[in-house]
């Protein structure tokens, strides 16, 4: 059977490198998309949320921030700032980076903080709220 | 002749030193192999970046357009410096605030990561736009809100133009301070050949032409400042790794030192203690003489 190579790129380095069946990205412009083997080149933008994939049959996914996709010759090449393995997220960490983050956004908005800053944090807690979800889909 | 207990306790000081150092500059070392790993494992993007850039520019036949590529007037400058946290790295820091000290004070405001930057900023009186912490490891998510800062600050208008100074990594030896244009990127095309040519063809060919959505121009626009923030990430590494050799040679200079001087201490402490024994010999066969 036909196969997909995907690949998961972030800035520090190559953190997910598999041959799947076929994966599902959750796209800006036309919500989520099922790419299989013999697609023709694709370049999107997609959201920040579960990147699903299906390997041997068996549903599996990642976590990744906002990012870009490149699918060209039967290759799924996913660019993003951050991505994380479900495997890894430990969920009361993600618990508790949820939860810092929180607080901190609290905090600063109550101070009005720089909103450059304010926008990180957000950007925090959405992520760890992602990853939470995730964990817990995983789990069920 | 100073006493052989002087001596003797200056040459424990030193001893001790020696070993202090010679730990840092092993630390340092250990740091900087680390760094240069992690410059190695960021290549991966920056390829499939350029890759992603090449597609869209075959798209789009007039050329790239975008707010970071086109020239505007400048009246203001804005500087990121990469300096270091903590001192004991030779003239690493020094070389980097001479080249400050080059930029006009009245046009000119700073950002800085890293503890000793901010601080000449401020003691000079210039203008310190923000600081960021960032760990020794510089991981991304740490450069990250810098770039964005400095992203929104640009599109805002807050500056028109911003330089980055920081000790470029030559070799273990050699760092020099550089200073490249940032925005806007009046040498993209040469940024970009750079990657392709560090990293070789693309090895998968698909002759089928790409698909975009949305359109070419839009993820363009949102690439370029991806393709900005990981161009930032990249400097940061390569000071953290200056920062480490620097750091090693300096110490291993120092721990050098210290042994030189250890050996002329022993030598002056020998001599010492043969001159008091030679004159106690001399105070005893004189008092027999004379008895």
């Amino acid at each position: 059977m036909a196969s997909l190579t995907l690949e998961v790129v972030t800035p520090e380095r190559t953190v997910f490198r598999e041959t799947v069946d076929h994966v599902v990205l959750p796209t800006v412009s036309s919500g989520e998309i099922d790419i299989l083997p013999g697609h023709i080149p694709l370049m999107t933008i997609i959201e920040p949320g579960a990147l699903r994939f299906f390997k041997d049959g068996e549903p599996d996914s990642i976590a990744i921030d906002k990012g870009f996709i490149r699918v060209y010759a039967d290759t799924v090449s996913v660019l993003t700032e951050a991505a994380i393995e479900v495997e890894k997220i430990d969920a009361s960490q993600a618990d508790e980076a949820r939860r810092r983050a929180e607080e901190a956004l609290a905090k600063a908005t109550e101070e009005g903080a720089d909103p450059a800053i304010l926008e990180e944090l957000e950007t925090k807690a959405r992520f760890a709220v992602l990853q939470k979800i995730i964990a817990d889909n995983k789990r069920m | 002749m100073p006493n052989t207990r002087d001596i003797r306790n200056r040459i424990k000081g030193v001893k001790n030193t020696a070993k202090i150092t010679r730990a840092m500059q092993l630390v340092a070392s250990s740091k900087m192999k680390r760094a240069q790993e992690r410059a190695m494992e960021r290549r991966d993007y920056s390829w499939l970046m350029s890759r992603m850039i090449a597609a869209i520019e075959e798209q789009l036949p007039e050329g790239l357009h975008h707010p970071f590529l086109d020239e505007r007037e400048v009246i203001t400058h804005c500087v990121l410096v990469f300096s270091t946290d903590r001192g004991l790295c030779g003239p690493l820091n020094a070389n980097l605030f001479r080249e400050i000290a080059r930029f006009d004070r009245g046009t000119t405001a700073f950002v800085t990561v890293g503890r000793k930057a901010r601080q000449f900023v401020t003691r000079t009186k210039r203008t310190l736009l923000a600081d960021f912490p960032v760990s020794e490891e510089a991981r991304f998510s740490e450069i990250r809100p810098v770039a964005e800062f400095l992203i929104e600050g640009f599109n805002r208008g807050d500056f028109d133009a911003l330089d980055v100074l920081y000790p470029r990594f030559k070799n273990t030896l050699v760092q020099v301070p550089t200073s490249v244009q940032m925005l806007p990127m009046t040498d993209f095309r040469a940024r970009l050949d750079e990657f392709k040519d560090d990293s070789g063809i693309d090895p998968l060919q698909d002759l089928r032409s790409f698909l975009f959505e949305p359109e070419a121009e839009v993820i363009l626009d949102q690439l370029l400042d991806l393709f900005f923030k990981q161009q930032i990430y990249r400097i940061a590494l390569d000071a953290r790794a200056s920062e480490h050799s620097a750091r090693m040679v300096a110490m291993k200079a120092a721990t050098d030192n210290a042994k030189k001087l250890t050996d002329q201490l022993t030598l002056q402490y020998n001599k010492a203690r043969q001159a008091a024994i030679t004159q106690e010999i001399l105070e005893i066969t004189a008092a027999t003489l004379h008895s």
